[in-house]
Order: structure tokens, then C-alpha cells, then sequence
């Protein structure tokens, strides 16, 4: 199947921008003759693809900043399976990549072996960090893990969701039973029990209970999150918070069809979807940003090979705007919700 | 309608089907078209209904040339065609399928299934072609499918009725019905062409027989002629229709079958309570009208089938129980009713088809390679000593013409020692030289010692090579007789009862 | 056996190939073309200047083929890559090869790798021993791995005639869950990661490499020789293919079609297993949800393109090995999406499923090559 959207979408493509220059004559280069035109940023996704409307796509956008803010070149390759990894990063390698991105911890071995054979490129990782038992960063000079708090966010969304719900019932779907997911799974639950204690409400998770919950196992077949999804709202859920790549958006369609509400993640859905009438709000990671840092750390030759992690402080991760629920949410849920993310910050408050 | 054929000729390639033929149909005959399988009758017939292009040569119907692009065209021009394998749809019944490609409608969208089933009721009440058209085609004895298909025909408005060997799929009741329709479609002005290799049957039917071999009409004869004239025509050479064969040596009992019980797939018995002996050096023919139980009878004698009770022993021994593999090894051999159903494998080459239950013997193999030498040379000899007319020994065995194709199944089975062979309906649809020579082999192997049981629907095979015949009738053995007794006595037999009136449909 | 036959057959089918590869080549000329840039910005100006239109097309679709063929065989190193990359593809497309000459249509090869994968990846990353031995442990782990579950399918047929294509196809889905429930259980994750990955495989249990290539791809080469041996030239391959032609006169021949059955969808998963092997012990994967990728379905395609010969499914793996690398450097070096190479690929066995439009689009004389085996799959 996605296959064939890939390629109705080049076809598509194709013709689009055939009637878009019909009409804009004048098209003209941006930047991209900047002074680092000599620096070439690249990027290898997994198997989900750059177009997963996830982190894959989130991570290219901040490639694409880079190269707009900084005049620099830029290659990319998806992958398709596994054992493709090595051969795509050697590929970059060759095309003479100053920097490489890899996208998931899927992609950790491969990126590790490749920063080790050629020292003098840096590499990134999203979503993921190479550490030892103690947590000790073990990761070569020249690659950098990024990795992200969204239990932070997260656990403002539940916050948020707790304060919402009209039925006492919130629920959480994930793509597959692994930490990058239930931490949002997590810390979307700690939110909820927060407003439970500060309220006496007795507002349910349904879908995750803190070691075990819904999964698609699955995170492209948008069906299964739509099953998934029914399956809460038939259980009582108006709200729910799919935390599975673009089968994620299974679920806000079941969502939509029963007229409840739900929470994005990784990007703000509002913009990313077209679900944002029904978006609460959505709980941002921002690989883009990290992303780009990085690149730019690397052109301005300051890299380092310290662990990033994104939170709430760095704006790393965030809760996006509330855009159609501005007026609905209560002015005491929002000041409520910014105390708490200033404990966050202050680390008042810890939430996983 | 007159319909004329001038100088029509077609061209494969290099290879000529058919060269210059020149016939002429008169109104309301019927024209036998009598050759050998591959002699080019087919080819000519699929110029006639818009199959082929012819290469050369016209068609004339009544006086004007015409052409047909398709068989459309042809239908369009009052042609019509029963093919060999029939074109009926099974799931639909009679009348739907008469209906098919002409489908009248009402009111714009409903089909008129009532008006298609009155046509069909009209055309086999005036033809005599006794059908029921609410039926379903697939609950239809072969031989009322094909009363189907000239229905069919009919219901276009044919005026010269093309029968490509019609007969070779029917009993010889069913063929003696069909003879009778095609006399009641002559005798109302429809024109036949009846394509056969049968020569008992051009004689019985037809008006005018016109013999082709290798694409040329070679003569044309009128229905007094002999047998053995027509043989020689359609051959090209004096043909022996009759096996010269010693009387029997009868020794001792090779294969004993008693209390003998089969159960088809849908549970229906069968085979009821059979026992039979047959001796070295004797041939046991079973006749019967097809679906008497004969073909399970003979899976079960190969082991195709496992009996529900009863006991199959050769030279003592029951292998009832055995499957195909042990009994093959045990000494029997096998020429099954349907060769590219059950004889060979049509895909593969002849050379691999003549060792296709021969592959494990040590000639053949050593350990699990292949002797492809030797097994180069069985074919080499195969082919010469059963004169297996074939392009080499590489072609696939489907592209071999019907009579060859039983040939590597017939020598395959008589190139190891055979105790016992059974072989059904060793020479359906093969052509006559053909025929004789298998029938030859097979008095051969009976002359070596082996124990022979055919099976035949065709009582002039059953008489040709018998040296007892065995009646079948719903699954019991009714009366063992002598091939001394006339044909009529046992045609009663496998009528199954004294009550010849009865009818089957 | 078939030498003659086949030698005659074998041109008129490779020419058939050939044709549909090149229009395939065509097709996808275009479509890069118009998914480029600098092309499209000159169609407005297309009638005004159409030689900008045309340099620009010549530039984006050279730059892309040559992209994709110096990506592929370019360097030792290009090389090296579409050798490791076809090795797994030729090794899976091998064992639909292998069913499809017993009449059967194995759509399991995906599932018989992950299974393989799945008990050969322990045995790689788990076990202890000495390099060589743990090597020949992990391989004959993957390969009783990939035959146990090639197998389930084959007794299902044999002894209970369930179709092949479902029960496969089912096996898929339940190997796919298989290997996500063991990757979720600490035995198979890395210590201290909750991710759903294992520890590599150990060095003792990879193949050793020569020039940067695994030596796994030697074994890929030598199983083809091996499965064209048995089924040519052994009696094994004689009953196989009869009861794949024809499994009445097999039958009636006294060969066992259950047996048969059985038998060929063992030695099939058994070289899904050696594909398995090919990632696992020669790239040094961990096993992953996705670590076979779409390895499994692609064979499908290296098999019918190959016309379910050995050497075919050699060629056609080799094939398809080299787009998927040339593919990479075509993504990486001139920006020309990935998806083409799946295209391209796609029309080829799209025109080599329908040999008639080839051979009327070339005008190539209809000798009928090679369309029964493709169009007969199904049903059987």
C-alpha cells in the first residue's frame, strides 16, 4: 500500500508543480548559495519513510532548516528494511557527507560502526543515545545522540485530558511495547493521576497502566489504530492519545467519526494532520530543532558528542497551542498547567 | 446452403495443415470428413468457423465468397460448431446457456430466461433432441451436453452444423442417440459435417465421405465402400483391422479379485461385491457402458483407490492395500482410460514421460542422480520399437498428436516385466494405425505370460482382444461370457437387464 | 533433463526480459524527468524553448541512470554492496522457486526468514563458542528455523490439502508476531535496553569476509547450483516437478504427492533460512521487527522474473540486488526518489507477466515463452 501512495504521490507531484509554475513564472533560487555550500548535512531514515507525518519527516524538517539557514548542501536515502542501514550510510558516506542523521534507534548498530570507520565526519542519532549500564555516555567523539523528555510534555497533556473529560475516561494507544513510545504512554498517565490527587477526580487511563496497554504492533497500518481507537472510545474514552507514527492517525479517525477529541504527538497536529479540529493540543518533540542544532554544531565546528536530551526547559519538547480549544479550555486548566510545567522545569516536580 | 470450399489452404511456418482442399456440402447431407488425428481436419474446420486465417483459398455459401474474421461471422453466415470439448458454462442451466452471447432482455435490463426456454423446448421438440432446459448443465451426462451445444448451434439459425468428433466422448448408446439426431437434422434441410476417425460410424451416417491425410483430401468414397478401403485411405498404406491372435494359453491364476467393494469420493457404492480371476497368458476384457464402476474397479486394482473390503491377490499375494508405488513394483502395470489426465505428464518431455514411473529403478538412477545417458537411450529405443512419431525426444509430451502420446504411455508400461496389465480404454481417441499396432503389443505382452485385463466402452476393442468378457452393469460383474456370442447378447448385458425399451438421458 | 527445450525456450524468454526491463527503463525515464525540477521549471517556456526542456530531461534522466549504475557496479566497493544485497533475495527467491516447481505457490518466504532469523539470531548473539562451530550452529539454526516453518505449511497441504498460498500467508503474520513477543521478553533485548532489538550476533558466528564481501554469498551461489542439481538431475527434482505438472499421473506413477508436498516446502523455508543467514550472519544484523525487511515478498518477484529457474532467480535476484544499491546512490547523489526504483522494478515484472503486450510493443514473433509458468501460479 505504500508503495503505491509513494508513487501516485511523485506522480502527483510531478503534475502538481507543473501547474504551480504555470502560474508563478518567476521561481528564482533562496539561500542555498550560502557560505557553507562546501558543508553537506545528510539523513537516513528507517523503514517508516520520510513521509511518516512522524519522526522520520520531523527530523528532515530540521535537515531542511539547516539548509535554508545556513546555504548548506543536503542528500537523503530511506530505507527499506534492516539490513539496508549499513549499505545507506556507507552510500552517504561516499557522496562526501560532512554530517550524517540517522533516524531511530533501529539504526544504532549501523551509525556506530559507521562514526568509528570515519572519525572525521559527524554523526547524529535520533532517538536514541549509546550508554552503558550506568548510563555513562559510551558514544565515539563524533556522534551524538538525541533523545527527548516527552514524558514532560506528555504529562501536561494528561493533565490537560484529566481536565477535559467528560466522561472520568482518557485513553492511550501505543505502536509497539517500547520505551520511545510509553514514555509518552507514561507520562500522560503520571498528568492524569496528578489531577486525580489535586482534584478528588477519578479520572481512568484506559489503554496503558503504566507496564502493559494497547499496541498496534504496527506503525503504518493506519486500520489497526482505528480498531484500537473504536475500542476505547467504545469503552467510555473521549479523549485519546495515539502514540503510534502515522497508524496513530487510525485513531484520531475513529476519534473524528465518534465526535471526541484527541492528542498528537511528536508534531503539532494541528498543523501536521488534518485532524485539528478534534486536537486538544499535541505533545511536540522537537527533533527538528535538535536536528538542526546539531548540523549547525557541526558546521560551526563546536560539536561535541554529549548526550542531548530535549525538556521542557530547552524547549526540546513542548505542548503545542490549543489553537481551536483556546476559548474551551478553562483559564484556571491553563494557569494550572503552566505552574506545572514551571515545576517541571524548576524539577519540582518529576514525572517519570 | 450450399457451402463450398475452393483451394483453401493454411501455412505454419514452413509446415502446410492443409493444402489446396477443395469440398462441396450439398443442402441437407451429411458429410463425413474421415483422416487420422493430425491430418489436418481440425485445422480446416477453425478456417471455416473464423478461427484461423486461411493462407489461401475462398469459402463460398451458396455461390457468394465469403470470409469470416471471427467465429461471429461465421455464426452471422448460418455456420455453426460443436467443438470437441464443449464451450458450456456448468453452473448455468440449459437454457442460459443456449442464451449465452445473444441474451435477450426485457425491459432493458431482465434477462428473458423464459423466452430463451421456450426456444430451447421449441428446437428439441422439432429436432428430437430431448433435453430438459431448466437443468444444470453440470448435472448433464456428457452426451445430453452435447445435445446442448447443437441446441445452441440451432438456436443461431445454423444451416451447416460442423461435429468435430463428436462421438469420441460418447458411449455407444449415446452415439447411436446422436446418429439418430443428426439423420432428423439432415432429413429438415441442415447440412453435417462429421468429422471422425471412426469408420464404423461415417459408414452408419453419412452421405459422403471425403478422406484428408496430411492436410489434402485424398479421395472421396460413398458409404457402400469397405472398412478396410477407407483404412487404407485414410492410413495410406493396407491397414489390419482385425488382430491375428492364437487362442489363449491359459496357465496359472496371476491375479484373483473377491468380494471385491469400492466407495467413491461421494459415497456411493460403486463397486458391489466383484470377484474375478484372470490367468497367465489371458486377456479378461470388462465391457460395459461407462460409469458402470469400471474405472473404480480399476484404480482399485492399481491401488489408486483402497477398496472397503475384498481382496486383490497377485500370484497370492493382496495388494489391495498397497498403493500405486508397491503394486507398480509388485509387477503391474498400467495404461490409465485418460493419458494426459492420469498417463503422462504434458509438460514434460517424452524422454522423461517414458520413465515416469521408472525414474528410481537402478537402470535408471544411481543412488538419488539421475542416469540421464541411459535414460537418453530408453527413450532413443522406446521411440524406435513403437514407431512414436515425435520431432525428437526433447519435445514436450503435449505436443505429441493423441495416438502417439498413448504410445509412451504404452511402451513405458511394457518396458519393464509385467506380471499383470491392466489398461482402460487403451485406444480412446487414437487414430487407426495407431490403434492397431497398441493392439498388437498388447496380444504381445498377453503371448509373453502376463495376465491382461482391458477395460473398453468400445465392444469392438472388447472383441478384438478378449479372450473372456466380463460384463459390468451398476457395479456388479452381470455375466462372464465367450467373444463368441453376439454383439446383441451383450449389449443386453451391459443394459444391464432383458428390458431393452428403456431409455437413458 | 530438458536441455533442449530449454536452451530454445530460454532465449525467446530472455528476450522477453530484456524488452520489458528496457521499457520498464523508459517508463521510468519519464517519470524521473517529470519529478524533476529543473525540467519542470522549463515546461512553461516549452514551446518557446523546447531544447531547455530537453537538455534539462537528458541531464536529470542521465545523471539518475548513471547514478544507479555506478552505485551498483561502479567501484569494488558498489559491487561488493549488490553482491551482499542480492545474496538474501537470491537465497528466498531460490526457495519460491523451488516450491513453485512443485505446483506450489509459497507466499511464505517472509515468515520462514523471520523464524529462521528469529532462532539463528539467538544462536548468533547467545551462544558461546568457538568461531567456526558457532558459525555452523547459527547457519543450521537458521536453516531448521526456516524448514520448520516452510514445513508447517507443507504438512498442512499434504495431510490436510489446506492451499498453500493461505496457510503461508497466515504464517507470515503469525512469524511476524512470534518475532515481536520475543523481542519484548529480556532473552532476546539488549541488557539494560527496553528496545525492541537483540544483541548482535557475535563475530564467532558471522561469516568471515574477503574483500568486503561476506563469503555467506558464496553459499547463496552454491545453494542455486545445488537446487538446480536436485531439480534437473536428481530423482527427488524428477517426482517434484511431475507432481508439480501433473500430480495425477504422478500420483498414478506411484509417487506420494504428500511426501512431495512436504518435502518441497521444507527445502523452501530451509532457503529462506539461508536468506535469513545471509542478513543475520553476514551483515551481523540484530534482529529487529523489521529486520527482514520486505526481503520475503521481494523473492516472490526474483522468482517469477527468474521464470522459476535456478538461474534465472540468480539473475533476477543479482537484478534486483543491483537497482535497490544503484537505487541508494540514485536517492543520495541526485536527490530522484527511491520509490523509482520500485517502480521500475514493478513495470519489469508487469511486462514479464504479460509476455503478449511485450512481444506486440517489440514486434518480436509469438513464440510463446515462458507464459504458462506465471499464469498458472494461482489455482493449482
Amino acid at each position: 500500500m505504500r508503495r503505491i501512495t509513494k508513487i501516485s504521490a511523485v506522480l502527483s507531484a510531478g503534475l502538481f508543480s507543473l501547474a504551480a509554475t504555470a502560474c508563478t513564472s518567476d521561481g528564482g533560487d533562496t539561500a542555498s548559495e550560502g557560505e557553507n555550500s562546501d558543508f553537506k548535512a545528510c539523513m537516513v531514515s528507517d523503514s517508516g519513510g520520510f513521509d511518516d507525518k512522524s519522526f522520520n519527516e520531523t527530523s528532515l524538517a530540521g535537515q531542511d532548516a539547516a539548509e535554508e539557514d545556513l546555504g548548506i548542501e543536503t542528500a537523503t536515502v530511506e530505507s527499506a528494511g534492516d539490513s539496508e542501514y549499513a549499505n545507506n550510510i556507507a552510500q552517504l558516506v561516499e557522496q562526501g557527507c560532512d554530517h550524517i542523521t540517522t533516524v531511530g534507534f533501529l539504526l544504532g548498530d549501523a551509525t556506530l560502526a559507521s562514526a568509528q570507520e570515519n572519525t572525521d565526519l559527524s554523526y547524529a542519532i535520533v532517538d536514541f543515545a549509546y550508554a552503558d549500564d550506568q548510563g555513562n555516555n559510551t558514544a565515539p567523539d563524533n556522534l551524538k545522540g538525541l533523545t527527548y523528555a516527552t514524558d514532560q510534555p506528555a504529562f501536561l497533556a494528561g493533565y490537560l485530558a484529566a481536565g477535559m473529560t467528560e466522561s472520568d475516561k482518557v485513553g492511550t494507544l501505543g505502536g509497539q511495547n517500547i520505551p520511545t513510545v510509553t514514555i509518552f504512554m507514561e507520562g500522560f498517565r503520571r498528568g492524569v493521576d496528578q489531577y486525580n490527587q489535586d482534584n478528588g477526580t477519578k479520572v481512568q487511563v484506559l489503554g496503558w497502566n503504566g507496564k502493559s496497554g494497547s499496541f498496534t504492533d504496527d506503525f503504518e497500518d493506519k486500520t489497526k489504530a482505528q480498531a484500537i481507537g473504536e475500542q476505547l472510545i467504545g469503552q467510555g474514552a473521549d479523549i485519546i492519545m495515539p502514540v503510534a507514527g502515522p497508524s496513530g492517525l487510525g485513531a484520531l479517525q475513529a476519534a473524528k467519526d465518534a465526535g471526541v477529541k484527541g492528542i498528537w504527538v511528536d508534531s503539532d497536529g494541528y498543523e501536521s494532520t488534518e485532524f485539528g479540529d478534534i486536537l486538544l493540543t499535541s505533545v511536540v518533540k522537537g527533533m527538528d530543532v535538535s536536528v538542526e542544532q546539531a548540523i549547525t554544531d557541526s558546521v560551526n565546528d563546536e560539536y561535541d558528542n554529549e548526550i542531548y536530551l530535549g525538556t521542557l526547559e530547552n524547549e526540546g519538547v513542548g505542548l503545542a497551542d490549543y489553537h481551536d480549544f483556546e476559548d474551551q479550555v478553562p483559564d484556571e486548566l491553563k494557569d494550572k498547567i503552566d505552574e506545572l510545567r514551571q515545576q517541571i522545569i524548576d524539577g519540582e516536580l518529576t514525572t517519570s | 446452403m450450399k457451402l463450398e470450399i475452393r483451394g483453401l489452404t493454411k501455412r505454419f511456418g514452413d509446415f502446410v495443415a492443409n493444402d489446396h482442399i477443395d469440398l462441396t456440402i450439398e443442402p441437407g447431407e451429411i458429410h463425413c470428413l474421415l483422416g487420422e488425428n493430425g491430418a489436418g481436419k481440425s485445422t480446416l474446420m477453425n478456417m471455416l468457423y473464423g478461427l484461423l486465417d486461411p493462407s489461401e483459398g475462398e469459402v463460398l455459401i451458396d455461390e457468394v465468397p465469403r470470409s469470416f474474421a471471427t467465429p461471429g461471422d461465421a455464426i452471422a453466415a448460418g455456420i455453426g460448431m460443436v467443438h470437441q470439448h464443449f464451450m458450456l458454462v456448468p453452473v448455468f442451466t440449459v437454457a442460459e446457456n443456449v442464451m449465452l452471447g445473444d441474451e435477450s432482455v426485457r425491459g432493458g435490463v431482465f434477462l428473458n430466461r423464459g423466452q430463451a426456454t421456450e426456444r430451447v423446448r421449441a428446437l428439441s421438440q422439432q429436432y428430437g433432441l430431448k433435453v430438459d432446459p431448466e437443468a444444470l448443465v453440470e448435472h448433464l451426462p456428457v452426451g445430453v451436453q452435447q445435445r446442448v451445444e447443437i441446441i445452441k448451434a440451432l438456436s443461431h439459425n445454423a444451416k451447416v452444423l460442423i461435429l468435430d468428433e463428436p462421438t469420441a466422448v460418447l458411449t455407444p448408446q449415446e452415439i447411436e442417440e446422436l446418429m439418430q439426431i443428426m439423420r432428423e437434422l439432415r432429413d429438415q434441410g441442415t447440412s453435417i459435417i462429421f468429422i471422425t476417425h471412426k469408420l464404423r460410424e461415417v459408414k452408419a451416417v453419412g452421405d459422403r465421405i471425403s478422406v484428408i491425410r496430411r492436410g489434402r483430401v485424398v479421395g472421396t468414397a460413398d458409404p457402400s465402400t469397405s472398412e478396410a478401403e477407407l483404412a487404407e485411405m485414410m492410413v495410406g498404406r493396407s491397414v489390419k483391422l482385425v488382430v491375428d491372435k492364437e487362442p489363449s494359453t491359459r496357465r496359472d491364476t496371476v491375479l484373483q479379485v473377491e468380494h471385491l467393494t469400492v466407495t467413491d469420493p461421494r459415497g456411493h457404492q460403486v463397486v458391489k461385491d466383484i470377484g474375478f480371476e484372470v490367468r497367465a497368458g489371458e486377456v479378461l476384457g470388462v465391457a460395459g457402458v461407462q460409469g458402470n464402476g469400471q474405472t473404480e474397479l480399476v484404480k482399485a486394482l492399481i491401488g489408486l483407490i483402497r477398496p472397503d473390503t475384498g481382496v486383490i491377490s497377485l500370484d497370492g499375494n493382496d495388494i489391495s492395500g498397497h498403493g500405486p508405488r508397491r503394486s507398480l513394483e509388485a509387477g503391474v502395470g498400467y495404461i490409465p482410460e485418460d493419458r494426459s489426465h492420469d498417463g503422462n505428464v504434458g509438460s514434460f518431455s517424452v524422454r522423461e514421460n517414458l520413465i515416469l514411473d521408472l525414474y528410481r529403478d537402478d537402470r535408471f538412477a544411481r543412488g538419488m542422480a539421475l542416469r540421464l545417458d541411459d535414460i537418453a537411450t530408453n527413450a532413443q529405443e522406446r521411440i524406435e520399437e513403437f514407431d512414436i512419431r515425435t520431432e525428437s525426444d526433447q519435445t514436450p509430451v503435449s505436443a505429441l498428436s493423441g495416438g502417439n502420446q498413448q504410445k509412451v504411455v504404452v511402451a513405458r508400461e511394457f518396458s519393464r516385466p509385467l506380471k499383470l496389465l491392466v489398461a482402460s480404454q487403451p485406444t480412446r481417441g487414437v487414430d487407426v494405425g495407431s490403434i492397431e499396432f497398441i493392439h498388437r503389443r498388447i496380444i504381445a505382452e498377453r503371448d509373453r505370460g502376463t495376465a491382461v485385463v482391458i477395460v473398453s466402452t468400445e465392444l469392438d476393442e472388447i472383441y478384438a482382444l478378449s479372450d473372456r468378457i466380463a460384463v459390468m452393469y451398476d457395479g456388479r460383474i452381470v455375466g462372464t461370457v465367450t467373444p463368441d456370442i453376439p454383439r446383441e447378447q451383450i449389449g443386453l448385458l451391459m443394459a444391464g437387464a432383458t428390458d431393452t425399451g428403456e431409455e437413458r438421458v | 533433463m530438458s536441455s533442449l527445450r530449454m536452451t530454445a525456450g530460454w532465449w525467446a524468454s530472455a528476450k522477453v526480459t530484456l524488452a520489458a526491463f528496457a521499457i520498464a527503463l523508459l517508463i521510468g525515464a519519464v517519470l524521473i524527468a517529470f519529478s524533476d525540477e529543473d525540467v519542470v521549471e522549463t515546461l512553461p517556456n516549452l514551446f518557446t524553448y523546447p531544447g531547455d526542456f530537453f537538455v534539462a530531461a537528458a541531464d536529470a534522466i542521465g545523471s539518475s541512470y548513471w547514478a544507479m549504475l555506478k552505485g551498483s557496479l561502479g567501484s569494488w566497493h558498489a559491487i561488493a554492496s549488490t553482491l551482499e544485497r542480492s545474496a538474501p533475495l537470491i537465497c528466498a527467491g531460490l526457495g519460491v522457486t523451488f516450491a513453485f516447481r512443485a505446483g506450489l505457490f509459497n507466499i511464505g518466504a517472509q515468515g520462514q526468514m523471520t523464524i529462521a532469523a528469529l532462532i539463528g539470531g539467538y544462536v548468533a548473539f547467545a551462544w558461546q563458542l568457538p568461531a567456526g562451530l558457532h558459525l555452523l550452529c547459527a547457519l543450521v539454526a537458521c536453516l531448521i528455523g526456516g524448514a520448520l516453518w516452510g514445513g508447517v505449511a507443507g504438512v498442512l497441504k499434504a495431510q490436510a490439502g489446506a492451499h498453500e498460498v493461505i496457510t503461508t500467508i497466515m504464517l507470515n503474520y503469525v512469524a511476524a508476531s512470534v518475532l515481536l513477543y520475543a523481542l519484548s521478553k529480556d532473552a532476546f533485548q539488549r541488557p539494560g535496553s527496553d528496545n525492541a532489538l537483540s544483541p548482535q550476533p557475535l563475530d564467532t558466528a558471522r561469516f568471515p569476509s574477503i574483500g568486503g564481501v561476506h563469503l555467506g554469498v558464496l553459499l547463496a551461489l552454491l545453494a542455486a547450483v545445488l537446487v538446480w542439481w536436485v531439480l534437473d538431475r536428481s530423482t527427488l527434482g524428477f517426482e517434484l516437478r511431475a507432481v508439480g505438472a501433473n500430480p495425477n499421473a504422478a500420483r498414478t506413477a506411484g509417487m506420494s504427492t504428500t511426501v512431495v508436498y512436504t518435502v518441497a516446502m521444507v527445502i523452501a523455508g530451509a532457503l529462506a533460512g539461508l536468506a535469513a543467514a545471509m542478513n543475520v550472519l553476514g551483515e551481523g544484523n540484530a534482529l529487529s521487527p523489521t529486520l527482514v525487511g520486505s526481503i520475503g515478498f521481494d523473492a516472490i518477484t526474483v522468482a517469477l522474473l527468474g521464470r522459476a529457474s535456478p538461474v534465472g532467480t540468480v539473475l533476477a535476484g543479482l537484478l534486483f540486488g543491483a537497482m535497490s544499491v544503484g537505487g541508494v546512490a540514485m536517492q543520495a547523489s541526485v536527490g530522484t526518489p527511491k520509490e523509482l526504483t520500485a517502480v521500475i522494478q514493478a513495470l519489469i515484472v508487469l511486462f514479464v507477466a504479460a509476455p503478449t503486450f511485450v512481444k506486440a510493443l517489440m514486434r518480436f514473433k509469438d513464440q510463446g515463452g515462458g507464459t504458462t509458468l506465471l499464469a498458472k501460479g494461482w489455482g493449482a
